[in-house]
């Protein structure tokens, strides 16, 4: 359970704190305020990354050198200082050598109203979200991805060169084989697990006479090795690494059919509303406690009876922190917690606590 | 009223020392006012290990490690075993190595390792000399003791290609289960890599 959060220069705050509730905690306020910016500092304090962008240095606010990001997460004291020269973990005030350990404390599942992307947008939105998930649920995949990312960087790096060289490519393509199958086995392995809960959690928020589909598609062919030999004449024309992990994607189909393309709208969002709710329901059955479920004003999208059907397949107990530009539902989420949040002009972003008074 | 400083030659000493990998501003300041106040800090000593250093240290001939002289005391001493070489990515990956006391072949640094994303390719390593080395001393067998990163795999990737062909046997140090540790608190690809590079302890 996260217990509270502390900010400093990070996107429109100089300095921001405040104490969440157990169960649910509600911030309202209009657009603009930096709610969103709340939630995405509770990701990069537990999961040390944005839900938002790729790297950490557009949220620094602006003029600022680094940024810092505090909170309990039940007794555990986590702290994260970033800048782009420097990086430091703590965990109770001591010093992390790596993320390990400090990756272990909490777990999070972020619901966006742009989470529609998911089926509508490229391959790159739906590798970030099984991305997201793998670097939760296996302890290695964290390292995996971020090494397959380096020999791949360093691969293109030698095919755009003029001469060619295709020794240092060569030197490049072991590492890259190796651990690109890795990374298609954990992300293979978790689409498997994750299918019959995003299956599940389709037909009770959203309409039962749709079968929704949802298949891992390999960005190479079974053999990596034979597919990138097979693509090595158009690769030294188009000086980049063609095939591998890095061109994953995963099929989303609305009986049988592409979703981007055949499903309504409503649909849409109910799949994708469907894939959060399978992450945070594969953690759960997993390490057998909820992730933290934050929930970025997704509620204005959505009829009643899915909003409540939403809830209702969420991981009970699980601790909910949800932002909201209005207050009209609020009567059925029953918030240990409210908060307004204001423009004080020079005092900043400032909260009123609504309730409890 | 004008803002007081330290002479400007204290200054100097502070934003040399500043220089310094891992000396921040207040440890330059720290430092150097040691060195002019206190009564044993002796500057002259240290001033003249500098310039001693800066002048004798170099690099082996040879292998790369630090060396008094054309040659290392490794490469000068004949009870090594010249059969076996054994490449590293840096001179002070040497050490570590010798003090296990578990190697007596002689060694290759090559200086880094092959990182487009640093800029620094082939040309920057010391694989020509390796290779004439190789070709002068003829050894039986090359221990490629890399990294175990990408860029260390790499590295033994692009000379195993370099050294196709030649009558050499090439190894790797294997990667497996730390000393003493329990299985448990290992890490799955550590655990995988333990399997594939497994030893025999005897047949029945």
């Amino acid at each position: 359970m996260l217990r509270n959060l502390s900010i400093r220069d990070f996107r429109c705050f100089t300095r921001f704190d405040l104490d969440f509730d157990p169960g649910i905690t509600c911030i309202v306020g209009g657009n603009a305020l930096g709610k969103t910016s709340l939630l995405e500092a509770v990701v990069i304090l537990t999961r040390l990354q944005s839900p938002r962008t790729n790297s950490l240095a557009p949220v620094i606010r602006t003029g600022a050198k680094g940024l810092v990001v505090d909170g309990m997460v039940d007794n555990r004291h986590m702290q994260f200082d970033y800048s782009p020269k420097r990086r430091k973990l703590a965990l109770d005030s001591v010093e992390q050598k790596d993320a390990h350990e400090y990756l272990q404390v909490a777990r999070a599942v972020f619901f966006a109203n742009t989470d529609i992307d998911l089926v509508r947008g490229t391959g790159e939105e739906r590798r970030r979200f099984l991305d997201f998930l793998g670097s939760q649920f296996f302890r290695d995949y964290r390292n995996i991805l971020r090494s397959y990312d380096k020999a791949l960087r360093s691969r293109n790096a030698y095919l755009k060169m003029t001469p060619a060289r295709p020794r240092e490519v060569a030197a490049y393509t072991k590492p890259l084989i190796d651990l690109g199958q890795q990374l298609t086995e954990l992300r293979g392995s978790l689409v498997r697990r994750l299918e019959p809960k995003a299956i599940a959690a389709f037909n009770l928020i959203g309409e039962r006479d749709e079968q929704f589909g949802l298949e891992y598609h390999c960005g190479s062919s079974a053999d990596f090795q034979a597919a990138l030999a097979a693509s090595a004449e158009e690769e030294a024309r188009l000086r980049t690494t063609l095939v591998g992990p890095h061109r994953d994607d995963l099929l989303l189909q609305l009986s049988g059919q592409p979703a981007a393309i055949y499903a309504s709208e409503g649909q849409q969002r109910t799949m994708a509303i469907a894939l959060k709710v399978s992450h945070a329901r594969l953690l759960e059955s997993e390490f057998g406690r909820s992730p933290l479920l934050l929930l970025d004003d997704v509620f204005g999208e959505l009829d009643i009876g899915r909003r409540n059907r939403l809830f209702a397949t969420l991981p009970a107990g699980g601790q909910r922190i949800i932002t909201t530009t209005s207050l009209a539902w609020l009567h059925d989420v029953p918030a240990g917690r409210l908060y307004g949040i204001k423009d004080d002009g020079a005092r900043g972003r400032v909260l009123d606590v609504i309730s409890p008074r | 009223m004008r803002k007081v400083e330290y002479p400007p030659p204290l200054q100097e000493l502070i934003r040399q020392l500043h220089r310094m990998p891992g000396i921040g501003p207040r440890s330059a300041e720290r430092i150097a006012l040691w060195m002019i106040q206190a009564p044993n800090s002796r500057p002259g000593e240290i001033s003249d290990a500098i310039s001693r250093c800066t002048k004798t240290v170099l690099s082996c001939r040879d292998c790369g490690f630090f060396a008094e002289g054309e040659l290392c005391t490794i490469c000068n001493d004949p009870s090594r075993d010249r059969s076996v070489l054994c490449v590293v990515e840096q001179p002070t990956d040497i050490l570590p190595l010798e003090r296990t006391g578990a190697f007596r072949g002689i060694y290759h640094a090559l200086g880094g390792k092959l990182s487009p994303l640093n800029h620094v390719g082939p040309e920057d390593l010391r694989f020509d000399s390796l290779l004439q080395r190789i070709k002068q001393a003829a050894p039986q067998e090359l221990i490629l003791a890399l990294g175990a990163d990408v860029e260390g795999e790499a590295t033994a990737s692009y000379l195993s290609q370099l050294l196709a062909g030649m009558p050499l046997r090439i190894t790797r140090l294997a990667q497996g289960l730390p000393a003493g540790l329990s299985l448990e608190s290992a890490d799955d690809l550590t655990i995988s890599r333990a399997f594939t590079g497994r030893t025999e302890v005897g047949r029945s």
